[in-house]
């Protein structure tokens, strides 16, 4: 009587939980036939008015059906977390083509950029990097470089004077003098920054642009170690094994003075409209430091000499970037920087 | 400077190489060459004609001539100039040659077949006459030959005085190719007899030397044409026998010369002495120049009829009537030249020269070769007297000891003590080996004024003619070592690259600011340094502030974009009394858009902070172009160092933009040094919120700093959670609410002790007259 009570009641319980729909209506099966008063709790009360034999069989029955609606609920639960999880995953989709909403990040400006890769070239090679002021001094600018007030040198760079007999510094040479009454020898040192010349601006001409002095001053320092070091740097630069040659380029602060070329990177040399047609490029000034200037900032040049270069770092900017009108740089137009 | 490759030829006998190739080995060894180009190439084909017959064509003003050359044979070609006529020699161009770009074709005109044509002067590039066709002398036209003119760059040779004439780069070459070079001067055409003039020279330093000779019985007529072709290839304008020769002696020998009327000078002195105030040069170039005493003139008994190597008088010139000159021959001061040149901002062929500081021992040699040329162009010429030559006693310069080792170390390469004294004599240096391994060496009078006079320029000399390729690259052997660090040139890096992180994009502008941009912004034009000579109006002062530019960045930007992020980092530049400006890196940021624009100032207020961790807002005065209800100084580290603000709307008007200005020097001044670490905290910590309510301006940092000073020692932080208005508040009124943490280093605070904390912060608050929504 209670063995065919408990495999109906097995069975309909079984029923109901595999017809639930949500896990809400497997809590009052739960309720009615496992909980502590529910139908399984009376029928293991009713056994104890069964044989004792008898009651071992249906309590072994008992638990069997105990266990395997339990497993059922069980499943069935998880059945319905999985549905549930799946439900929930379905809904959160979300449209990754549609643009995030916080700012893109901005970036350098191009002569930045150039200059900082530069920059830490030198530093590499044991160069320290020093500034200059923009404003600068006639003596610093012009004097103490070799260039007294009649120099025809002087004509070569249109300057723009203050009226309290300033200037704003034509090159960045001036650093080199600053270095050099800074530091002393040995020196090795670069000046990155801003230049100005009094001049039309155009397409390829500005007022305003940047160079990148360097000098290094020791005991021993000849025309062979300043081709080396240039060639080792302008191949770092440029990032391919580059070819220099260099030609007497006149400075008056430098003795020998060179202007130093490279084989031109478009044609490797055979002549383009790039290098006109000449296979070379005229890159930079370079030059063994004249003594007058080792010796105006106080190095004597019997016992210490250097050479020093200038790298026009604007028209590097130009030449990796390809930008045709040297106007961009300084326009603040953002559809021109954002490039970068 | 234009070098005429057949007049280098000439000074060079057996030059074999082209003028490609020479325009080559010079910019490798001496200067840069910008190029060359082909001079007249159709005188190739173009030969001397004599005209048989000329017949009138019938409705034409031109006419049919038969022309009989020894090279094409007879030919008819029709002719429109007004001077052909039967028996003259003239110039013939064969049909298929091509003058000045254009192709000549047989062509039949008025009937007639054309087959060549005949030419005037200036057709060949001969000269500037195109009247009429070329009259020849017999045999004058085959002197004119297709020429390569060698352009080489001013500003490498600004320290050759000489090599502004074809004889001193003549030297170059015949070093550079190992020919032999000739000298075209002959010092035995100056006669050694008294001469017919005097000079007097007033200031030796401004005019070392002055070499004169004066001529009778000259005729002043055009210049043979090959001497006009030569000038014309070199750019020169031909303008007589007499004027042509100067020109031609200083495009040879870099020596300008002037010749004067000698009949228009009065007095039998030449005055060579500054000019007195008041007194005018009436010069060759038809203008009148007002000069001074910092301007050397050449003065007759009556005053100024030269401007010292710049320019002639126009009295004194030579014209169709003179029979007699003076030819000047004359030295002056580089700088005193260069002076007057830039002042009167007259720059000539003779100026540009005497201010590379020429050669006091060329005067005579130029005359010599006066002598020669004159004789040639003005037949019948004959000397007044000797030569007038005053100056003061030229000194030799010491010779130079070049100690080979060094000169070796210098250059990185050895070589062999007879290679180096070869090429120094090639270069017409005295040499000698005074001790093994040390050569004594002479310079050159004419390389000695400037540009040689110490052991390092001679290194030059040695290595462009070995070749710079010749030596080995070689790695410098020196220490290795740590540069030393530029820590604020780093931070600089570091706040750039902070900003692009932060969605600001680098912008670059210029140093100057114009009168209007400074006025716009209410600055006082007074404290900008100006520029004394701008060329442009936007470009009278220096900044002293990055805004202007900024400005400009944000309304040219606001045509092409909704919203933008831009920042700047670059020199304020501030007067200072006595010495050079202050320049003070400052950043500025801007934020721009088209909304309401208060998301824009927090956006760069959070910029500030990961700037300046814990930076400070404080209220300040508006300045003009500031919205003067949005605007907050920066402090940090107890320093003001900023300015957060939104452009006034009068402004900037197309939208909102939000600015962030702060002084780099300062925040790099005040940068956190090093870092200590705390121990963490070990008792726990109790938080409890507060809200206050208060006038809707109130700054709630007012209220944050008054709860954190009455929360005492046990504060940990206090922290801003929201803000509200609006109903039940009433109008004008806000509710600020915030979460203050305590806790103790050494144990846990009771609830006791919380609750007093809290008690006595509303206690504080309520006596500072805010209310408490509790």
């Amino acid at each position: 009587m209670l063995e065919s009570t408990l495999s109906e009641l097995e069975a309909s319980a079984l029923a109901r939980i595999n017809a639930a729909t949500s896990p809400d209506q497997l809590e009052p099966v739960r309720i009615e036939v496992l909980g502590r008063k529910g139908a399984l709790a009376q029928i293991s009360k009713d056994m104890g008015k069964l044989a004792p034999e008898e009651r071992a069989r249906v309590g072994k029955l008992l638990n069997a059906a105990k266990q395997t609606l339990e497993q059922a609920l069980d499943r069935r639960k998880a059945e319905f977390d999985a549905m549930a999880l799946q439900a929930r995953l379905e809904s959160e989709w979300v449209d990754l083509t549609e643009p995030a909403p916080a700012p893109r990040p901005g970036s350098l400006h191009p002569v930045t950029q150039i200059q900082r890769e530069i920059e830490e070239l030198f530093v590499s090679l044991g160069f320290t990097v020093l500034d200059g002021p923009e404003v600068e001094t006639e003596w610093h600018n012009f004097d103490a470089l070799n260039i007294p007030p009649t120099h025809p040198a002087r004509d070569m760079q249109d300057t723009f004077w203050l009226t309290d007999g300033h200037l704003l510094r034509t090159h960045t040479s001036p650093v080199q003098v600053r270095g050099m009454e800074k530091l002393g020898p040995p020196l090795r040192m670069i000046a990155p920054g801003r230049v100005f010349r009094n001049e039309e601006v155009d397409a390829s001409h500005e007022h305003t642009f940047y160079q990148l002095e360097g000098m290094m001053i020791d005991r021993e320092v000849s025309v062979a170690h300043l081709i080396y070091f240039m060639k080792t740097l302008l191949s770092a630069i440029f990032r391919r094994e580059v070819t220099v040659r260099l030609r007497p380029g006149y400075f008056p602060f430098v003795e020998p003075g060179f202007e130093l070329d490279i084989q031109c990177l478009i044609c490797g040399g055979t002549g383009c409209p790039v290098c006109k047609y000449g296979g070379w490029v005229e890159l930079l000034p370079c030059g063994l430091v004249h003594p007058n200037v080792l010796r105006m900032s106080g190095i004597d040049p019997e016992e210490w000499n250097g050479f020093a270069f200038g790298l026009g770092l604007t028209r590097l900017v130009m030449m990796r970037y390809g930008i045709d009108d040297i106007r961009l740089l300084q326009s603040g137009d953002l559809r021109f920087l954002t490039q970068f | 400077m234009k070098f005429s490759y057949n007049w280098i030829r000439e000074l060079v006998p057996g030059l074999d190489v082209t003028p490609q190739e020479l325009a080559r080995l010079i910019t490798m060894k001496t200067a840069e060459s910008e190029g060359v180009e082909e001079a007249c190439p159709w005188l190739s084909a173009v030969c001397e004609a004599r005209i048989v017959s000329v017949e009138p064509i019938e409705g034409s003003r031109n006419v049919k001539a038969v022309v009989e050359t020894a090279r094409y044979g007879m030919r008819t070609v029709v002719c429109g100039a007004p001077n052909c006529r039967p028996g003259i020699l003239t110039a013939y161009v064969p049909a298929g040659a091509i003058l000045q770009g254009r192709e000549i074709r047989k062509a039949v005109i008025a009937g007639v077949e054309s087959d060549g044509m005949l030419a005037s002067g200036a057709e060949l590039g001969l000269n500037r006459e195109h009247e009429g066709i070329l009259e020849l002398v017999a045999g004058e036209l085959e002197r004119c030959r297709p020429d390569g003119v060698i352009e080489i760059d001013n500003k490498s040779i600004t320290h050759r005085p000489d090599l502004w004439g074809h004889h001193g780069m003549a030297r170059e070459v015949a070093a550079i190719t190992g020919k032999r070079l000739l000298d075209p001067v002959n010092l035995e055409k100056v006669p050694a007899d008294d001469a017919a003039v005097k000079v007097s020279i007033e200031d030796f330093e401004l005019c070392p030397r002055y070499s004169a000779l004066v001529f009778a019985n000259v005729t002043v007529k055009p210049s043979p044409l090959w001497l006009q072709h030569r000038l014309e290839v070199i750019g020169l304008n031909p303008i007589n026998n007499i004027v042509d020769v100067t020109n031609y002696v200083m495009a040879e020998l870099a020596q300008p010369m002037h010749a004067f009327d000698a009949d228009k000078l009065r007095g039998n002195t030449i005055f060579v002495r500054p000019a007195k105030a008041g007194e005018q040069v009436y010069a060759l170039n038809g203008e009148t120049y007002e000069v001074g005493p910092s301007n050397l003139v050449i003065a007759d008994a009556s005053g100024p009829v030269a401007l010292a190597g710049v320019i002639g008088g126009m009295e004194s010139a030579i014209s169709d009537t003179t029979t007699r000159i003076v030819l000047e021959s004359a030295n002056f001061n580089a700088a005193s030249i260069r002076k007057t040149s830039a002042a009167l901002k007259l720059r000539t062929d003779a100026s540009m020269r005497f201010e590379k500081s020429q050669d006091p021992g060329n005067t005579v040699r130029a005359l010599a070769r006066a002598v020669e040329l004159l004789e040639l162009v003005s037949p019948g010429i004959a000397l007044v007297g000797g030569l007038a030559d005053s100056g003061r006693e030229l000194a030799a310069p010491p010779p130079i000891e070049l100690p080979l080792a060094w000169l070796y170390r210098k250059l990185g390469r050895e070589l062999e003590t007879e290679e180096v004294i070869r090429i120094l004599k090639s270069l017409e240096f005295g040499v000698s080996e005074v001790r093994p391994g040390v050569l004594s060496v002479t310079v050159p009078s004419w390389r000695a004024t400037k540009d040689i006079s110490i052991k390092d320029d001679l290194v030059e000399e040695v290595g462009r003619i070995i070749g710079y390729d010749s030596i080995t690259p070689a790695p410098p052997m020196v220490p290795s070592v740590v540069p030393p660090r530029n820590e604020e040139r780093e931070f600089h890096h570091q706040v750039r690259e902070f900003m692009t992180t932060q969605g600001f994009t680098e912008v670059y502008n210029y140093s100057f600011v114009s009168e209007e941009m400074a006025a716009e912004f209410g600055f006082d034009v007074d404290a900008h340094l100006r520029i004394a000579n701008p060329i442009a109006s936007d470009q009278t002062l220096l900044r002293t502030s990055l805004l202007p530019g900024i400005r400009k960045n944000l309304l040219e930007n606001s045509k092409h974009f909704e919203s933008f992020r831009l920042f700047e980092i670059g020199r304020e530049i501030h007067k200072r009394e006595g010495g050079l400006p202050e320049e003070v890196p400052h950043l500025v940021a801007a934020l721009y858009s088209r909304n309401d624009g208060v998301g824009n100032l927090f956006e760069l207020k959070r910029v500030a902070e990961g700037l300046m961790p814990g930076v400070e807002v404080r209220a300040v005065e508006a300045r003009p172009f500031e919205h003067p209800a949005r605007v907050a100084g920066l402090c940090w580290q107890g320093v003001e160092l900023g300015r957060l603000f939104e452009f006034h709307p009068s402004m900037v008007e197309t939208g909102r933009a939000a600015v962030l200005d702060i002084d780099l020097a300062t925040l790099f001044a005040n940068r956190p040094q090093q870092k200590r670490y705390r121990p963490l905290r070990r008792f726990p910590t109790s938080a409890f919120d507060l809200s206050v309510i208060a006038d809707a301006r109130k700054p709630a940092g007012d209220i944050q700093k008054r709860m954190a000073q009455l929360a005492g020692e046990f504060l940990v932080s206090v922290e801003f959670l929201m803000k509200y208005a609006g109903p039940p508040l009433p109008e004008g009124y806000k509710s600020v609410s915030f979460r203050l943490t305590v806790g103790a280093p050494d144990r846990t605070l009771s609830s006791d002790d919380v609750a007093q904390i809290r008690a006595r912060v509303i206690e504080g608050l309520r006596s500072s007259g805010y209310e408490l929504r509790v």
